[in-house]
């Protein structure tokens, strides 16, 4: 049979964005799959380096527009730590929910557009409603939808207020999820396009740096949230599943979101008690880290999300690097397609929960 | 990991700050942190331009089993050894690299343009980028 060479993307619906795969076919079996990447780069690292920390800290939200609220924690969480400031347990209280909403908003949105691509259009219209909500209490307390830009060096910059609509939020949230897990989780159509398929073997996901709720799907217990100074108090405990197929990745997102609901409430019952905010904030317009290097590390919804700050002591950082979670999962896609049939391919792609603009920069 | 144990064997290698700071034989050096000490997951290499003493590279190797974390790094000019015989995700971070800073490692076959067209003249990361650049004069 001859082998031909097909371009899925960079306008493909299910690519969640501008990614395209090279892949060359006989019959429908890939043999081989090259992405590219790049449409959306923006040159986020070397903008660093000609900005001031405060200028910077709007375009960071714009890594991963669906997870915002991570790394602008990343970026706060590095002055921070470069200054030797300590967040009050409220600020910390707020951060731990509103992350974990984000968390949520993103997985619920990656539901949606996940069984969207398998040509079931109803998860889509339900998750989005749930979504909704998230982002109308975020557009409430922060003026905006997704680029929140609502945490600051050393605080946060207000108060959160109208708590009791978080906590309808997280009261409904588990039995909707119940709701998605009745038509999505043992849909006969769904688990003969989930099950068994883009197989991710603990070794392979390792060596290709994959983390987060690929890794834990493959039954490797890695959460930096267990470590995580910030969610210090919290009681967290990881979903690690052994099923290592997309299906198994599914199921570890949707056991996520009750996760992050359970941490959310958390957070929640701390802030009901009604503290005065206590902050410490840094003075942002004369804001210079001390020379050196500095690393910080999230869970992110999408992975292991670090940040890199070398420091000449001047206003703006000497070089500024990003480690993002789907820029890995972009490059397994090169070994975890070949062998399969084009129309697992966007099940397997799909799977992993790639996000573009993460990958891009 | 045993740091005695491993200085006895790479002479040449300082522990600056929390850094093992080699001049040679990256491969090797990264191929025993790996095999000896479990180091199972590189978390990302890093690059840096640090102008006339040339462009340094961090290797963030990570432990999951005994949740620890070493740095490896190294300075180098134009080329440099490939880990990617090591691990997968290398491959990415290498190429990376070699789009942002013209770094060419050695042993990586899949070295190209990654972000910038393949037409693209210069590494955007590199510190004197723009100086060079005629099509960012504007810029300056």
């Amino acid at each position: 049979m001859s082998k031909l060479k097909i371009n899925l993307g960079p306008q493909h619906p299910s690519t969640h964005g501008v990614l395209r795969l090279i892949l060359e076919l006989e019959g429908e079996k890939i043999l081989s799959c090259e992405p590219d990447v790049g449409y959306l780069h923006r040159g986020m690292e070397k903008i660093a380096e000609k900005l001031s920390y405060i200028q910077y800290l709007p375009m960071v939200d714009r890594m991963d527009y669906l997870a915002g609220f991570f790394y602008s924690e990343l970026l706060c969480r590095t002055v921070e730590k470069a200054h030797n400031v300590e967040l009050s347990a409220r600020v910390r209280a707020i951060r731990v929910m509103l992350l974990e909403l984000n968390r949520i908003a993103s997985h619920l949105l990656w539901i949606g557009a996940f069984l969207m691509d398998l040509g079931a259009t109803s998860p889509f219209f339900y998750a989005f409603r749930e979504r909704e909500q998230i982002l109308q209490y975020f557009e409430k307390i922060s003026g905006q939808r997704m680029m929140n830009n609502y945490f600051v060096f050393g605080g946060v910059r207000r108060d959160v207020f109208d708590l009791e609509d978080v906590e309808s939020i997280l009261n409904l949230l588990p039995q909707k999820v119940k709701d998605y897990e009745r038509i999505i989780t043992e849909n006969p159509i769904f688990l003969q396009r989930t099950k068994g398929k883009g197989v991710l073997t603990p070794q392979v996901a390792i060596n290709n740096g994959i983390t987060g709720v690929n890794l834990r799907a493959s039954g490797v217990d890695l959460d930096l949230r267990l470590k995580d100074n910030l969610y210090c108090g919290f009681y967290v405990q990881p979903v690690v599943l052994n099923g290592k197929d997309a299906w198994s990745r599914y199921k570890a997102r949707i056991l996520e979101i009750i996760e992050s609901v359970s941490i959310a409430k958390q957070a929640l019952e701390y802030l009901k008690k009604d503290e005065d905010l206590e902050q410490n904030l840094i003075n942002p317009l004369s804001l210079k880290l001390p020379k050196g290097e500095y690393y910080s590390e999230i869970e992110a919804p999408r992975g292991i999300a670090s940040i890199y700050v070398n420091s000449d002591g001047g206003l703006s950082p000497y070089r500024l690097k990003w480690r993002t979670g789907s820029y890995y999962a972009v490059n397994l896609l090169r070994k975890l397609l070949v062998g399969t049939y084009l129309n697992d391919a966007i099940a397997i792609a799909g799977s992993l929960d790639i996000i573009l603009p993460e990958v891009d920069k | 990991m045993n740091w005695l144990e491993f200085k006895n064997i790479f002479g040449d290698s300082e522990l600056v700050g929390d850094k093992i700071v080699i001049k040679s034989n990256l491969n090797r050096t990264i191929e025993f942190i790996k095999k000896n000490y479990h180091f199972d997951f590189l978390k990302e290499i890093l690059a840096v331009d640090k102008m006339d003493e040339g462009i340094e590279l961090i290797y963030r190797l990570y432990s999951i089993d005994n949740e620890e974390e070493v740095l490896v790094s190294i300075t180098v000019i134009d080329d440099a050894e490939s880990v990617s015989n090591i691990f997968d995700s290398a491959v990415a971070d290498e190429k990376e690299i070699y789009d942002l800073f013209g770094i060419n490692f050695v042993g990586n076959k899949e070295l190209k343009r990654l972000y910038m067209p393949e037409s693209w003249e210069g590494h955007p990361l590199k510190k004197n980028y723009v100086e060079k650049d005629e099509r960012l004069s504007w810029n300056e």
